[in-house]
């Protein structure tokens, strides 16, 4: 397992240079001058030069790559066009909001989703089965953006019950919680279709098995054949399968966001692109595409730990 | 004279031939679900093919007077958003702007992964650099090519439909470059090189029509999701931009009036997730219809 762990790394170090690079050729092919910008509307050519050799735009393009390069191994992506602050300062004010947002959401979407997913499987065919699988697809479908808006205009605005906007602290406080419960609903509840297909599926072909049969005949309770029998055997590939979809949740998260003023990320990163601010466009992307391959990392890596098969290998 | 006695012959034949397995379209219609989702699927694009001849107004026609005015309001069925303008138009028209998107992102993008997926397939020495290449394309999702192709080009419709393509290369590959592996493995692929056939011919004219039903039944998936994935993208501001009618633009536009006149984010939210679940239900059944193996 250890060696399959390594060999990952490995096969990031490549992925994570090619997102660097991109960082970089974003800010070269962008139309606009950094430069320009920076000095704003009335600045003097002799200003304009002057921020252009200060931001080291003069230079050749290996250069700047260099330049680049280093600043970003020291941790400094630039700074903001628009209000001068420092873009990894921006950074590491809404990583943490972002993952919050995204733990609160798989923390009740994930159990739901694989228990109504086993619960299909268990009943297939039966109307169980059959209400389940249109939820499962309904669910697949919404968007989260519509979800949010929903939620908003509902529980926020008709029932007064919970607040819509902004962050009021941490997860453990009552109005972090209560602030955090309509985003973590909307993003959650468009996950837990596709994790209960997932999971249906796999529990489907685990539950016609050899060693689930033996586990009947010898007189196990039906609760325990299908929990720790079968759907212990099914989590391998669900596993792996909403690894991959954290893809997905991250996309979405960047929506619920914007829909609930959430300060992380992936509103900061829409906001940026929005109004043109390059440097915090090219750090939040960068960030973002950084989290994709570690995701992706422990994905594979507890995918060997959950498979005995894989340690071998 | 001819047609009277040529007409009964193709039916004495149809009566002797034994009874027929029933088509790919009858499979199809004899599920429900099914049945309906092809009905809807056809009525969608129908609705946004005539956008211009069912719109009850102008695209362009506006009354303030009857800003925000909610739905069953005289001659406004549908209500009226913050500016005035028909419901029922906008969303007529942002429909054909959202299919249309959604259909040239997988056209395009599933055109280039089914060219990359024959390539891997049948050129072994390129086979793992550009399924590599398709693993790392896949690892990043729709929403941040989004993103970035948004910081580089500047928001907009172009953006949004080259992220989408993209994040639908990758997929398309696979699938194809799985299919195509199954089919050149069968002995009538090895018939067909020793008979010195090209590549070309042989890819062309015995691989690809084989693999036709999985790439269409993706490609009905993939449209389902694209939509989901563009109207997202246009509701963040990156797509089509106002006044253009594109329905996650228009779900954005309503939320600034979400307390006062809901519906007009909430009728091209409905339509965004009633178009996705509609192709999403096709392509399953399109999936159980063309290949009875992968029915569960």
């Amino acid at each position: 397992m250890g060696r399959h762990a390594v060999q990952r790394l490995l096969m990031a170090i490549p992925v994570l240079l090619g997102v660097v690079l991109v960082g970089f050729l974003l800010m070269q092919v962008v139309p606009s001058d950094p430069a320009l910008v920076r000095a704003g509307p009335s600045a003097t050519p002799d200003v304009i030069a002057a921020i252009r050799r200060d931001m080291g735009l003069d230079r050749p393009l290996y250069e700047q790559f260099g330049l680049y390069l280093w600043r970003l191994l020291h941790g400094d992506l630039g700074v903001s066009i628009i209000n001068n602050v420092p873009v990894m300062q921006e950074l590491g004010n809404t990583v943490g909001p972002t993952l919050e947002l995204m733990f609160a959401s798989l923390v009740w979407a994930i159990p739901i989703g694989i228990a109504l997913g086993t619960a299909g499987a268990y009943w297939r065919g039966t109307v169980v089965d059959r209400i389940i699988t249109a939820f499962a697809v309904a669910g697949g479908s919404i968007p989260v953006f519509f979800l949010g808006l929903l939620l908003i205009w509902y529980v926020g605005f008709k029932l007064q019950l919970l607040p819509f906007t902004g962050r009021e602290g941490p997860l453990w406080t009552a109005d972090g919680l209560k602030a955090i419960a309509l985003p973590a609903i909307a993003l959650g509840g468009t996950f837990i279709g596709p994790v209960a297909r997932m999971t249906r599926t796999a529990v489907l072909d685990v539950l016609t098995v050899d060693h689930v049969r033996t586990a009947r005949a010898k007189g196990l309770g039906e609760f325990r054949v299908v929990t720790r029998h079968a759907l212990r055997n099914a989590l391998i590939p669900v596993v792996t399968l909403i690894g991959l979809q954290i893809g997905f949740l991250l996309g979405g998260a960047v929506v619920t966001e914007t829909v609930f003023s959430w300060p992380g990320v992936g509103r900061l990163a829409v906001g940026a692109i929005l109004s043109a601010d390059f440097p915090m466009a090219q750090g939040t992307i960068i960030v973002l595409s950084l989290g994709f391959i570690i995701i992706n990392l422990i994905v594979d890596v507890l995918y060997a730990a959950l498979d005995p098969r894989m340690r071998a290998a | 004279m001819s047609a009277t006695t040529a007409a009964p012959a193709p039916a004495k034949e149809a009566e002797a031939a034994p009874p027929r397995r029933p088509g790919t379209l009858g499979r199809l219609l004899r599920e429900p679900v099914a049945a309906v989702a092809l009905l809807l699927a056809v009525l969608l694009v129908g609705a946004a093919l005539l956008a211009p001849v069912l719109s009850p107004t102008d695209f362009f026609d506006n009354d303030l007077g009857s800003a925000m005015a909610v739905p069953g309001s005289p001659g406004l069925p549908l209500g009226a958003d913050a500016q005035g303008r028909d419901m029922i138009t906008r969303t007529l028209y942002g429909l054909r702007l959202t299919l249309g998107m959604g259909l040239a992102a997988v056209l395009l993008g599933g055109g280039i992964g089914a060219l990359v997926g024959f390539a891997a397939a049948f050129y072994r020495r390129v086979d793992g650099l550009l399924m590599r290449l398709m693993d790392v394309m896949l690892s990043f999702p729709a929403i941040l090519f989004g993103l970035a192709l948004a910081a580089i080009f500047g928001p907009g419709i172009p953006a949004v439909v080259l992220a989408l393509s993209v994040a639908t290369v990758p997929l398309m590959a696979r699938i194809v470059r799985g299919s195509a592996l199954a089919i050149m493995a069968l002995d009538y692929i090895e018939a067909a090189r020793a008979t010195g056939m090209s590549d070309r011919r042989i890819i062309l004219r015995h691989v690809a029509p084989n693999c036709l039903s999985p790439i269409f039944v993706f490609a009905t998936l993939r449209f389902g999701q694209v939509i989901l994935l563009g109207s997202a993208l246009s509701f963040l501001g990156l797509g089509a931009q106002p006044p253009t009618a594109e329905l996650g633009a228009m779900a954005a536009e309503g939320r600034n009036f979400l307390f006062f006149a809901p519906h007009i984010a909430i009728i091209p939210s409905v339509v965004i997730f009633l178009t996705v679940l509609v192709f999403n239900l096709l392509g399953d059944a399109l999936r159980d219809a063309l290949d009875p193996k992968l029915r569960v």
